[in-house]
């Protein structure tokens, strides 16, 4: 608190009123509704209008809907009919609206100038200065670093480079070059093929985090719970996921089972299982196996049991399920494919499949994904060495930071290249280091394609007018550039005439232009490709099992680290953004700053605790982390995670935590990748670091909050059975309840109540969940929930409605170990213990069965919250929407993507989940416009709208046949906290495990 | 009383002694006056803050909703509660030990309430709206939900504050005139005024006594009636730690028990410094530390049974709350409270104890401690360790807003008190020449 601010809240004790208003107590301000003077055409004030456009917040290329209202996006949503996505939605696709709106975005064409501070500039002067260093480039180095381009952009890159005698270097920080180079070994193919999780009976994964970062997570975590799910009845039963990684990941957390095997041996795992299958012919065999046998049974499980640091049996055990699940898939990625052997891993991996006869069948080789075309680490690092050896005269780079994912390196070449061009909506570090930024348009607002998968031509159209009107498409400033006439959108139109004359099926161009538009791009199906084993094969077998750094051993005292990447800011792109900042990590729980993972053996051995800062060395670099203490680590292992670290970029970004990239080496694998695995050397600093977490407890401790149940028990579950009725309540308890609820009825002739109505409500199947919280930004984003940032967070203000909770299970040391989650959000129950608290009737019961929460009637007193076991009501602290106020959570002009359905709070209020109402009423309003009534699946609030995995149904419990009533009605059923009588509307669908349950 | 009274205690000393309290203040009675003034400004300058910015500059937390200024309400609310007790239940008793301390006690009661009454506003989210929670017809046709334990603590504190003051106020008209007899200048026509002309006569007695009795009927079901609301507020939620029967019992004697010991705090530097050894004597003390003993007791009582019934009922979430409570972070506070309360009056089984005006006053502080801890254990440390919810279970930092509006709190407390002392009897002078014994009125003058 500064002495201004000490004056300005003090002299209003000698104000009147007046003075009382304007120093910020009391209600707030009244502001006008002003009506347009001429209202624009074809649009209703009121009524959203949705555009189908892709996502391009990484290479997975998932098809979108935005909504827009009044000319202004305010939500993205997934296209129902992408291929890649099915109508679902990450978090950080939710989030690309705050990179459109980002408060820290370049708005004009800017020049270092002489004493180096930047200089605005027109765009024909930015071009014109652009053309002169190209000229003077030709012929001394011109090189164009884009990220994954795979569609009309990257082409007409490619062709300006060409035309210019340039480069064209693709990176992305995560571009799975062992993947390539894995298949180029064990298939002679360097293709990443499609992975058909949904048919899958038994999934192993090899590191692969295919609900994270992996290829493509939305759709794969999809197709994941279609296969793992739980359905009664179905012939055959749900199909089991085992997870081999050092680490327990998100993906890992939905494992049934967690093999925590040594770093760098998960090649030589899939191998003894692959050897188990061949020597006993588990499966019918390809021909060419005897190509490999040999060196499989230099890797039987006997062998490499104690290098693997798991049971030979157990390693049969994996084998044999594999094998007689009759559609097994393994897949290899995550860290396991970041170590210097893992390309190796990968053929390991696929070697697996292949015995196991899944290749063609759950490994489709066709519908490859883009990275199939994706640069390597090794083409960036060459980029690097030859700009630091001065053969780089002008550096374009679009769509990549490599400043801050190759920190040291890449910096150098920064500075040793003639002249730097960023086209770049942020000046984030690559931008800051150069001498010309030319802002680009933000993906929501430019024509675009990209080929996410060899077949789905995926369309980018502009879902609104430019945020900043200054800014311009990379691609037009290119085609100005060459002296092409025409804008990029007629570049792209021309790229699709090819595409019309293949699948145009008669219709004109416009009408197949139009259709396209219309459904996000053309999706053609692309048959799988026979594949047999490479050349190299047999190179596999003898790395497989190497170490995942040269010289390492497992040990605690010199632990191994692993940099993982953050699901929220991925490689750092998502740091500026503050919902991604906010959502808490799915596995650590932990907001705004970066943590190292360890085991509590090996923080009990360096007598650590949680916050407590380690200084990590590393021979390529040191950071400074605050420990966060987890079972889901193996004891010789640290984990950190990307994303953070940023010294430009924006507000919420810059100067946050450590940058991980920092203590990784610079020279790329044999494989041309980059290994995310380091050796490192551990001090304690002293000093402590308060973690913003959302955590309060990691063990549920058997409240009843998570049930789960073991496959063979809920398979013999008959319809009608209960088998967590005993948790509920005593008979009395709901005859008296009944008997109150229909006096109140009887009572109840005041308008809405005398009616018969709806009960909305939720059923979430815990055996879908995953934990990976797309649902909880999709809350912020819908219902205009503020960020609190870093310092509210520790003191446990954040807003969020929807909390997703992680426990672990299992001994605290020692094994098994795994994690339940659950999303917890308000139950709107029937009987409330927050409606009869509250004094002014803010919290009332709806008509149809809803926990009302009146804002404007709100005076604060939080009796709710205290009355509330599930801890589910938010309060607001301060004025999160005070322009300019300390705590302002939505900076000019992030403001524009709130949602004009949801009111913003004002300090002092109450709030909770509302399930939408918005949407509710929005539907009720819709239907009676039809003159019909609410169907089934007219409303989706927007954490089940957002759901990858399907696992949140909604809708009328009193319908008997509705999809929610159904799953009501089911015998995994149960209600969080029965025994309080509070009759929630949510009812929980009890995990389903294959083996034994696990206590908390 | 009446054989404890010292030979020269006369009704004309008594009168003289007591308006010798009103006489010119010194340096210290300023000091000590300036010191609450300062206080309370600490508190309003940290109230304007908070609503001008929100009431995130306190401590609170998620689940940590209600925290230090709810524990003031109650504290305030259970000092209030000895004055009616002493006034009315033990007038109705004709215990008349009350006489030389039930106006200290009441004048506390109704300060005490007054200081309470500020908390449930300023702890609220948008305290420019707490008329919302009174009754009034108005346009919207909005009522308040009685349902609600916070609707009732309302009428409850209400009608507690008006009783309590009216009380006050007519207890002291006949002291009044005895002080406007003596009294010169600007207090003359103050008292004159506030007497509202009372002279005496047997008529006036009459009336007097007989409507003192009915008040103090109509008070005493009050001082049962006012904490158990308040308590209602805990014991109605399901918080594990609130949700008990217990509580209005528990609460009413804990705020009998801190009242009494404020009672003490107060009484004992009154008698000092202003040399009213004959009329308060170790005799009253004694009699005020056996009601705290009693309560005490009670409280002891109640805070094993609160234990016991937690581990017996065998509900994992009481259990765990109350383990929490013993060993969790907050064990200080509640270990502070165990011992307070929980030890400290035993030391009153001793006479020795109970007769030592210092040993008294010690004690009594740390009673009052003890019970500040109290609430604050059950209110913050039952948020605290245990939501249901093991995921949201969280921490409480107190900040300097909540300290420094508890601070203003006793800053404004103690101001009124200041000024009540200096210029209101603090003694009653009526009350206390009704129990002197007879032989002693032939020198009365006329009151």
């Amino acid at each position: 608190m500064d002495r201004r601010r000490f004056l300005k809240v003090l002299g209003v004790t000698g104000g009147g009123a007046a003075a009382v208003t304007a120093c910020g107590i009391g209600p707030e301000p009244t502001e006008q509704l002003v009506p347009y003077l001429v209202p624009p055409e074809n649009q209703v004030p009121g009524i959203a209008t949705y555009y189908a456009t892709t996502c391009r917040e990484c290479a997975a290329g998932c098809g979108l809907h935005a909504k827009v209202r009044e000319g202004r996006v305010i939500k993205l949503e997934g296209n129902p009919e992408s291929p890649i996505n099915q109508g679902r939605l990450c978090a950080r696709g939710q989030a690309a609206l705050q990179g459109l709106y980002n408060p820290d975005r370049v708005t004009d064409p800017m020049a270092r100038g002489a004493n180096g501070d930047w200089q605005k500039l027109s765009w024909d002067d930015a071009l014109a200065r652009l053309q002169t260093k190209v000229r003077e480039a030709r012929g001394k180095g011109i090189a164009f670093v884009t990220g994954l381009e795979s569609g009309s952009f990257g082409e007409l890159v490619d062709a300006w480079t060409r035309q210019v005698g340039g480069r064209h270097v693709t990176y992305e920080p995560f571009a799975f070059e062992a993947l390539r180079a894995g298949n180029r070994i064990a298939f002679g193919t360097s293709a990443i093929p499609w992975y058909d999780f949904a048919n899958a009976r038994y999934i192993v994964s090899f590191g692969a985090d295919f609900m994270e970062t992996w290829l493509s997570p939305v759709g794969y975590q999809n197709a994941f719970t279609r296969a793992h799910a739980f359905t009664a009845g179905r012939d055959a039963s749900m199909a089991k996921f085992v997870y081999v990684g050092p680490r327990l990941a998100l993906t890992g957390m939905s494992a049934d089972e967690w093999i925590a095997a040594a770093p760098g041996t998960e090649g030589m795992l899939a191998l003894a299982m692959a050897q188990v299958i061949v020597a006993r012919r588990l499966a019918p065999l390809p021909l060419d196996v005897a190509r490999v046998r040999a060196a499989l049974d230099a890797n039987a499980p006997e062998r490499v049991a104690a290098r693997v640091g798991i049971e030979a049996d157990v390693i049969t055990r994996l084998a044999r399920e594999f094998a007689a699940s009759r559609g097994g898939l393994a897949v290899a990625g995550g860290i396991a494919a970041q170590y210097p052997n893992g390309a190796e891993i990968v053929a390991a991996v696929n070697i697996l499949n292949y015995v196991a006869g899944q290749v063609g069948k759950t490994v489709k080789f066709g519908p490859n994904h883009a990275l199939t075309a994706g640069g390597s680490f090794q083409e960036l690092t060459d980029l690097a060495a030859d700009a630091s050896a001065g053969k780089v005269a002008l550096l374009l780079v679009h769509g990549a930071n490599p400043a801050h994912s190759l920190p040291a390196a890449f910096s150098q070449a920064l500075a040793r290249a003639g002249y730097k061009v960023a086209f770049s909506s942020y000046l984030d570090e690559t931008a800051a280091a150069s001498d010309l930024v030319l802002p680009d348009l933000h993906p929501l607002e430019q024509w675009n394609d990209s080929q996410p998968r060899t077949g789905v031509y995926a369309l980018q159209q502009p879902v609104m007018q430019p945020v900043f009107p200054n800014t311009l498409h990379a691609g037009d400033v290119l085609l100005r550039l060459g002296g092409k006439p025409g804008t990029f959108k007629d570049y792209l139109q021309g790229r699709w005439q090819e595409l019309h004359r293949r699948y145009g099926r008669g219709r004109s161009f416009e009408e197949f232009w139009d259709d396209a538009l219309q459904h996000g791009g053309l999706y053609a199906d692309v048959p799988a490709q026979a594949v047999r084993l490479g050349l190299d094969v047999i190179r596999a077998p003898a790395l497989a099992g190497d170490k995942p750094v040269l010289g390492w051993q497992p040990s605690p005292d010199q632990p191994l680290l692993l940099v993982c990447p953050s699901i929220a800011l991925h490689d750092g792109r998502g740091a500026n953004k503050p919902w991604l900042q906010e959502l808490p990590d799915p596995v650590s729980k932990i907001t705004w700053h970066g943590w190292v993972e360890v085991h509590p053996e090996t923080a009990a051995k360096w007598q650590v605790a949680n916050g407590d800062v380690l200084l990590l060395r590393s021979p390529h670099g040191a950071l400074r982390a605050p420990v966060w203490i987890t079972p889901g680590v193996r004891p010789d292992v640290l984990a950190i995670p990307t994303g953070q670290g940023h010294k430009a970029y924006g507000r919420y970004a810059k100067d946050r935590s450590f940058n991980a990239f920092e203590l990784l080496s610079d020279a790329p694998t044999g494989y041309g990748g980059r290994a995310f695995a380091v050796s490192v050397a551990v001090t304690k600093t002293g000093d402590h670091r308060r973690l913003a977490t959302l955590e309060g407890d990691a063990r549920e401790q058997g409240r009843g909050v998570i049930e789960v149940l073991p496959l063979t028990r809920a398979q013999q579950l008959k319809r009608g059975a209960h088998p967590f009725e005993e948790r509920a309540t005593p008979p009395y308890a709901d005859r008296a309840l009944a008997e109150w609820a229909e006096a109140q009825h009887e009572d109840a002739s005041l308008g809405d109540y005398a009616r018969p109505h709806p009960r909305w409500g939720m059923a979430i199947d815990l055996t879908k969940c995953t934990g990976c919280s797309a649902c909880v930004t999709a809350c912020y984003a819908e219902n205009n929930l503020a960020t609190v940032g870093e310092e509210l967070v520790v003191r446990r203000r954040q807003m969020s409605w929807l909390r997703i909770e992680r426990y672990y299970t299992g001994a605290e040391t020692g094994r098994p170990v795994g994690a339940v989650v659950t999303p917890m959000l308000c139950q709107q129950c029937g009987n409330a213990p927050c409606e009869p608290v509250c004094p002014v009737y803010a919290a009332y019961h709806t008509a149809d069965g809803l926990n009302g929460q009146v804002y404007n009637r709100c005076v604060g007193t939080r009796y709710c919250a205290n009355n509330c076991p599930y801890k589910v009501r938010y309060f607001n602290w301060y004025n999160y929407a005070e322009p300019g106020g300390e705590w302002e959570s939505w900076p000019d002009p992030l403001n524009m993507l709130l949602n004009p359905d949801v009111t913003v709070r004002e300090k002092g209020v109450m709030e909770k989940c509302t399930f939408c109402v918005q949407r509710i009423r929005g539907a009720q309003n819709r239907a009676r416009l039809e003159d019909r009534n609410i169907r089934d699946g007219d409303i989706t609030p927007s954490c089940a709208q957002a759901c990858p995995s399907e696992a949140i149904v909604f809708g009328d419990l009193r319908d008997p046949t509705s999809r929610v009533a159904a799953l009501a009605r089911d015998p995994r059923g149960y209600h969080v906290l029965a025994g309080l009588n509070t009759q929630p509307a949510i009812t929980y669908l009890a995990k389903v495990v294959h083996g034994a349950v696990v206590e908390g | 009383m009446a054989d404890t009274a010292p030979a020269r205690v006369t009704y004309d000393f008594v009168t003289r002694a007591i308006a010798r309290t009103l006489g010119n203040p010194g340096k210290g009675y300023f000091a000590l006056l300036a010191a609450a003034v300062a206080l309370l400004a600490v508190g309003i300058v940290c109230l304007l803050f908070l609503l001008r910015y929100g009431l995130g500059l306190a401590g609170y937390s998620h689940p940590v909703y209600w925290a230090v200024y709810i524990t003031c309400f109650v504290f305030w609310v259970g000092i209030a509660h000895s004055g009616t007790l002493i006034s009315a239940i033990l007038f109705l008793f004709r215990s008349g030990w009350r006489t030389a301390v039930y106006r200290t006690a009441e004048a506390m009661t109704v300060f005490a309430v007054m200081t309470a009454g500020l908390f449930p506003l300023i702890h609220i989210g948008r305290q420019w709206y707490f008329y919302w929670l009174i009754p009034y017809p108005n346009e919207r046709g909005l009522w308040p939900n009685f349902k609600s334990p916070l609707i009732w603590d309302e009428f409850a504190i209400g009608t507690y504050f008006t009783v309590s003051t009216v009380f006050l106020i007519m207890g002291l008209i006949p002291d009044i005139a005895a002080v406007r007899d003596l009294a010169t200048g600007w207090r003359k026509k103050l008292y004159a005024i506030t007497a509202v002309g009372w002279r005496g006569t047997n008529e006036q007695w009459r009336h007097y006594t007989r409507g003192y009795l009915y008040l103090a009927a109509l008070a005493t079901p009050l001082v049962l009636s006012v904490h158990s609301v308040v308590s209602w507020d805990f014991a109605m939620a399901l918080v594990p730690g609130w949700h008990a029967t217990l509580f209005a019992p528990y609460f009413v004697a804990g705020a009998i028990y801190s009242g009494v010991a404020m009672v003490i705090t107060l009484l004992v530097p009154i008698r000092k410094l202003f040399h009213l050894e004959e009329l308060i004597t170790v005799h009253h003390f004694e009699n005020l530390a056996k009601l705290c003993l009693l309560t005490g007791m009670i409280v002891s009582m109640s805070y094993f049974t609160e234990n016991f019934t937690a581990w017996f009922g065998g509900n994992p979430h009481e259990r765990a709350a109350f383990w929490y409570r013993a060993f969790g972070p907050f064990w200080w506070a509640s270990w502070t409270m165990n011992i307070c309360n929980g030890l400290l009056p035993w030391l009153l089984w001793s006479k020795k104890v109970r007769t030592s005006v210092i040993a008294l006053f010690v004690v009594s502080i740390f009673v009052n401690i003890g019970m500040w801890f109290e609430r604050f254990v059950i209110i913050v440390v039952s948020l605290a360790g245990e939501p249901f919810e093991r995921f949201a279970n969280a921490t409480y930092n107190p900040t300097w807003a909540d300290w420094g509006i508890m601070a203003g709190s006793f800053g404004w407390f103690f101001m009124w008190f200041l000024l009540f002392v200096k210029n209101f009897p603090a003694v009653s002078i009526s009350e206390v020449k009704e129990v002197l014994p007879a032989p002693k009125r032939a020198k009365a003058v006329a009151t």
